[in-house]
């Protein structure tokens, strides 16, 4: 399947008052255009570190230190990709919002409080979407008459072409002669009503108005989403989006993003401690635990057979209604990032470790068809030959 | 809104009144002789002290002697200025206008200064520039006004001699005495009189006179602004929405100044009450070092001589003030904020 | 088995170690460690020459123009003879005795009326608060110079104007902390166990909220000197003569400009009692801004 985004050998360092923090350790994941992938582990592990170095939103003191995380805009570059970490911030807001779109966990604070929802939500459609709507006013303008638009023609016609050009951001400096942009405005709030009309949101019209405090936990929510996928992003990436809401208004949130997969994005990272959110809506996984990737799967292969002693474990903690007794849980305690555990950082924790998990973190290798483990366990039972034996669950 | 604003007003009304009582109490503190001394205009009047406690009910109830008060207040009759030589209310207007005047020019100085400080110096934590304006801040919070004054007449006055203290130069001070008929008083503002005089010398000359007034001030009042602007800019810009803004692909340009800003402004907006408090304290200091005669040096001239009226009119005069502005400032929040707006 | 710590040991210490990693912090208590041992040892620096009053600065004669900086004054004298070594060694314990009873009295006043005011609500609340309000309505120096001229001129009396002015700034400040403090659970299950207000109130709620009144507290322990430093200087307070730096200035006002052809002669008047005002204030402020950055919750352990 083509990929859409691809990580390789990610490493992101915090350089705080404290030590440095080695948030993360070589990630390489890669996510297929038109699936959904579930980057599950505990709170700390640093999922969201992943994906926000992966839109290089990671603000000081957090810095990428290395690695490459190749994009596949189109179809024609599926071999070569487009390494982001090459390029410049200005490319970067570009592709932004318009091409990979992310979402947060709290839908009360992602929304600005004192600008309306329908200024929030066109923001989006202005910052990458001006050329194309000066255009249309433009030929408007041209086939009505409209008072003073002699003066707004070229003032559109300029936008249309570079919606940069200096002589535009120095009049948008100007108080007075802002009113240029009216127009523009206007087309934005038009297509701002009907994106939230398409997230089941009933009268769009009157929420355009309405301030974030007026909404509710799930519609709000819904308002973020509305942003995020303005600009048909290719890829959407949802940081927790659910962990914040209640039960009923979760699944509804997910089943809004399922069903507009099928209409606009191609792509869905989904972000998430909660297993059963990945066993519903996921085509494929990848565990992490403490700043390293332990495990990539798809979503049936990994929940029937799990390779890797930590998401054997996770599998194992997560309660079921048959159980009797204490519940399982992970011996010992999620390591301090500034000093990580040497090699593999699961091996203080595990059973089965071994000298060489102490020395060094085991490349991922193919347990199965489409399924990468990062465990000695693997590497030594696949050199021993031991690719035919089906490990039960919990060996 | 409108409620919200009716309310602030009944509630500011109330506080003016508070106001009045508690200066009137501290007026009582005084015995009645004492209080009686404020209506000797005459040495004769002096002997007769007692028939002056009779005839004006200075040993009265509280609170009739409170109503009595108010009643003056409010026809005009604040009292007898000894350093003015002149009705109290008189006075006031006299040197109300060279307060006003500094506090004119200098007030946006502060406000753009501040504001702009502190946004750069947020955006840019933690770096030399944030660590220069904050010491900068620093000093200027340390710095006595009166001190600061004193120190830079010594300078340039003193040393360099290219500034001078008062309101305007002798010549010109002494020439509007004697020429009243060619210079009228329309504001009592000397820069703007000048100008609508047709005398731009002596609006120059104003100018010139104000230079180091609005110096000190400028820099120990902007101190306060800067940090209250880069604390909400720190504070802004860890927000959440900021991040949602990023990952809309909003160039920094319009996250610093449309997102953070703005949100910024509205402790400054709560500050800025503190800040008119400030700015009087700040003129008193500064008009005593520079010798203009505006209300500040009238309220410590009066001071050193015990003139209780003068400080009534003036504790009263400053509540008026605090009325005022918070009742702007509550309309300013509305407008910024809308939750209050719409709630 | 490895004896922990006490958590609140360990906090402290490590409160102590993000003030003293702040370079203002360390050059704040250095001032300070400075100022403080001028003043205890004043009586060693500058002997006393009227034992019954240390505070009377000494003067030989009473000619108003001040005498440089020589053998027998240090530090030159100010107008009327007055020894500015003498004034400057003394006038380091005036600034402390102002700082801390004002600090000390509108501290203990504001923070019983906030708590109060902030724990109960209700009524109690509305009633303290609108009081306050009340005298939020004249700025500081206003309304002191206004009861220190009903009072009576004098240093004492400054001291007491200034703290009945200043306990506003700390109900304030403590009574917004209470309320965010108030709806906590942990102060709720001291409720429930049993525990009376006053307890709940001193030992649960009053150490998580004294932190923004500390950081208030060392920064007035500065402005507080600034201001009363004025209003001697405006006459108002210290008697002539007294050891206090604002005064000293005062005796100084005539000669900030010296004859045309030497004006800056009497700098030292201005400058040397400017700058204790100076630094005094700048330790203070120093300690402050390193309290308020230890203190910070979302600074803390970046």
């Amino acid at each position: 399947m083509p990929k859409i985004i691809e990580t390789e050998g990610l490493t992101t360092n915090f350089y705080t008052y404290e030590g440095v923090v080695r948030a993360l350790d070589r990630i390489a994941l890669t996510v297929d255009t038109g699936s959904t992938f579930g980057l599950v582990g505990e709170s700390g592990c640093g999922k969201s570190v992943t994906v926000r170095s992966m839109m290089r939103i990671i603000q000081a003191p957090g810095q990428i230190d290395s690695g490459k995380i190749v994009f596949f805009p189109t179809d024609e570059a599926r071999n070569e990709g487009i390494d982001l970490l090459q390029q410049s911030e200005a490319f970067m807001e570009r592709l932004r919002g318009e091409q990979i779109s992310m979402i947060f966990q709290e839908p009360n604070a992602a929304l600005n409080p004192i600008m309306s929802i329908g200024d929030q939500v066109a923001e989006s459609f202005f910052f990458h979407r001006s050329r194309e709507m000066s255009q249309r006013i433009l030929e408007r303008l041209e086939k009505n008459g409209y008072p003073g638009g002699a003066l707004l023609k070229p003032l559109y016609r300029l936008g249309a072409a570079d919606p940069d050009h200096w002589g535009l951001r120095l009049l948008r400096r100007i108080p007075l002669l802002r009113r240029w942009e009216g127009l523009l405005k206007k087309e934005a709030l038009k297509r701002a009503e009907e994106m939230i009309g398409q997230l089941g949101i009933p009268n769009p019209e009157e929420i355009v108005r309405r301030y974030p405090h007026n909404l509710s936990g799930g519609m709000k929510q819904r308002i973020v989403i509305g942003i995020a996928l303005a600009c048909h992003p290719m890829l959407l990436i949802a940081d927790e989006a659910t962990s914040n809401l209640d039960v009923t208004i979760q699944a509804q949130i997910l089943d809004l993003l399922l069903q507009l997969k099928k209409t606009t994005i191609a792509s869905i990272l989904l972000i998430t401690h909660d297993l059963g959110v990945v066993a519903e809506t996921c085509d494929r996984v990848g565990v992490m635990y403490a700043g390293q990737l332990c495990e990539t799967a798809d979503v049936e292969e990994l929940f029937t057979n799990p390779r890797h002693p930590y998401t054997k474990a996770l599998l194992n903690a997560v309660p079921r209604l048959s159980q009797e007794g204490p519940l399982t849980s992970i011996e010992g305690n999620v390591p301090n990032l500034v000093k990580p555990p040497s090699g593999c950082r699961f091996h203080p924790r595990c059973a089965h470790a071994k000298e060489a998990c102490r020395h060094s973190f085991p490349a991922m290798e193919e347990a199965a068809p489409g399924h990468q483990v990062a465990c000695y366990l693997w590497t030594d039972r696949s050199r021993n030959g031991a690719e035919n034996q089906k490990l039960s669950p919990d060996s | 809104m409108p409620t919200y604003i009716l309310r602030r007003f009944f509630f500011l009304i109330f506080v003016l009144f508070g106001v009045s009582v508690l200066l009137f109490g501290i007026l009582m503190t005084f015995s009645p002789e004492r209080r009686a001394a404020a209506y000797v205009t005459t040495p004769q009047q002096a002997k007769d002290i007692p028939k002056i406690i009779k005839k004006f009910g200075l040993d009265d109830p509280f609170y009739i002697q409170y109503v009595r008060w108010i009643k003056e207040v409010s026809r005009g009759n604040m009292g007898w200025s000894l350093v003015a030589s002149r009705p109290v209310g008189e006075a006031f207007w006299r040197y109300f206008p060279i307060t006003l005047e500094m506090n004119l020019y200098a007030a946006p100085i502060v406000i753009i200064l501040g504001i702009w400080l502190g946004t750069v110096s947020g955006i840019h934590r933690d770096t030399w520039l944030d660590h220069s304006t904050r010491i900068f801040a620093i000093i200027g919070w340390s710095l006595p006004t009166f001190l600061f004054a004193l120190v830079l007449l010594m300078v340039f006055y003193g040393y360099f001699q290219w500034f001078s203290p008062g309101v305007l130069s002798d010549q010109l001070t002494m020439f509007i005495i004697d020429n009243p008929e060619q210079f009228t008083r329309y504001t009592g503002l000397l820069t703007v009189d000048g100008i609508l005089n047709g005398r731009l010398d002596v609006a120059l000359d104003a100018f010139h006179h104000l230079v180091l007034p609005i110096l000190t001030y400028v820099i120990v009042v902007v101190a306060l602004n800067m940090r209250v602007m880069r604390s909400g800019i720190i504070e802004e810009l860890s927000k959440d929405y900021v991040m949602t803004a990023m990952a809309k692909g909003a160039d920094k340009r319009t996250i610093h100044y449309k997102h953070a800003r703005r949100n910024a402004l509205l402790p400054v907006v709560t500050v800025a009450g503190q800040l008119v408090a400030m700015s009087m304290e700040g003129s008193i200091a500064v008009e005593v070092v520079y010798n203009r005669h505006g209300i500040g040096w009238w309220l410590a001239e009066s001071a050193t001589q015990l003139d209780m009226p003068v400080l009534m009119c003036i504790c009263l005069f400053m509540g008026l003030v605090f009325v005022a502005t918070n009742l702007t400032l509550d309309i300013l929040y509305a407008y910024i904020d809308p939750r209050i707006r719409l709630n | 088995m490895k004896k922990e710590t006490h958590p609140r040991l360990r906090e402290l210490r490590y409160t102590l170690y993000r003030i003293f990693r702040n370079p203002s912090a360390i050059i704040g208590f250095s001032l300070l460690f400075i100022f403080l041992a001028v003043a205890i040892f004043a009586p060693a620096i500058a002997p006393p020459k009227y034992a019954h009053n240390p505070y009377m600065m000494p003067h030989k004669g009473f000619s108003p123009t001040p005498k440089p900086p020589s053998e027998t004054n240090i530090f030159g004298t100010t107008s009327g003879q007055y020894d500015i070594f003498y004034g400057v060694v003394w006038g380091t314990r005036t600034a402390f005795k102002i700082g801390l009873f004002v600090v000390t009295i509108a501290g203990f006043v504001g923070i019983s009326l906030g708590a109060i005011a902030g724990y109960y609500g209700g009524v109690v609340d509305e009633v303290l608060m609108r009081i306050t309000d009340i005298m939020w309505a004249i700025p500081t120096l206003v309304l002191a110079m206004a009861i220190v001229v009903a009072f009576g001129r004098g240093l004492d009396k400054v001291m007491i104007a200034l703290a009945l002015v200043q306990w506003r700034w700390y109900v304030r400040v403590i009574r917004s902390e209470i309320l965010t403090l108030r709806d906590q659970d942990f102060v709720h299950a001291s409720k429930i166990m049993g525990v009376s207000d006053f307890k709940i109130i001193l030992r649960h709620i009053l150490p998580n909220a004294i932190y923004p009144v500390l950081i208030m507290a060392s920064m007035d322990m500065g402005s507080m000197v600034i201001t009363a430093s004025f209003m001697s200087f405006v006459g108002l307070g210290a008697p002539k003569g007294f050891a206090d730096w604002g005064q000293m200035v005062a005796l100084a006002r005539n000669y900030i400009v010296g004859p045309a052809d030497d004006p800056l002669r009497f700098w030292y008047t201005i400058v040397i009692p400017g700058c204790c005002i100076i630094l005094f204030v700048l330790s203070w402020n120093l300690i402050g801004d390193a309290l308020r950055d230890a203190f910070d919750p979302k600074l803390r352990r970046r």
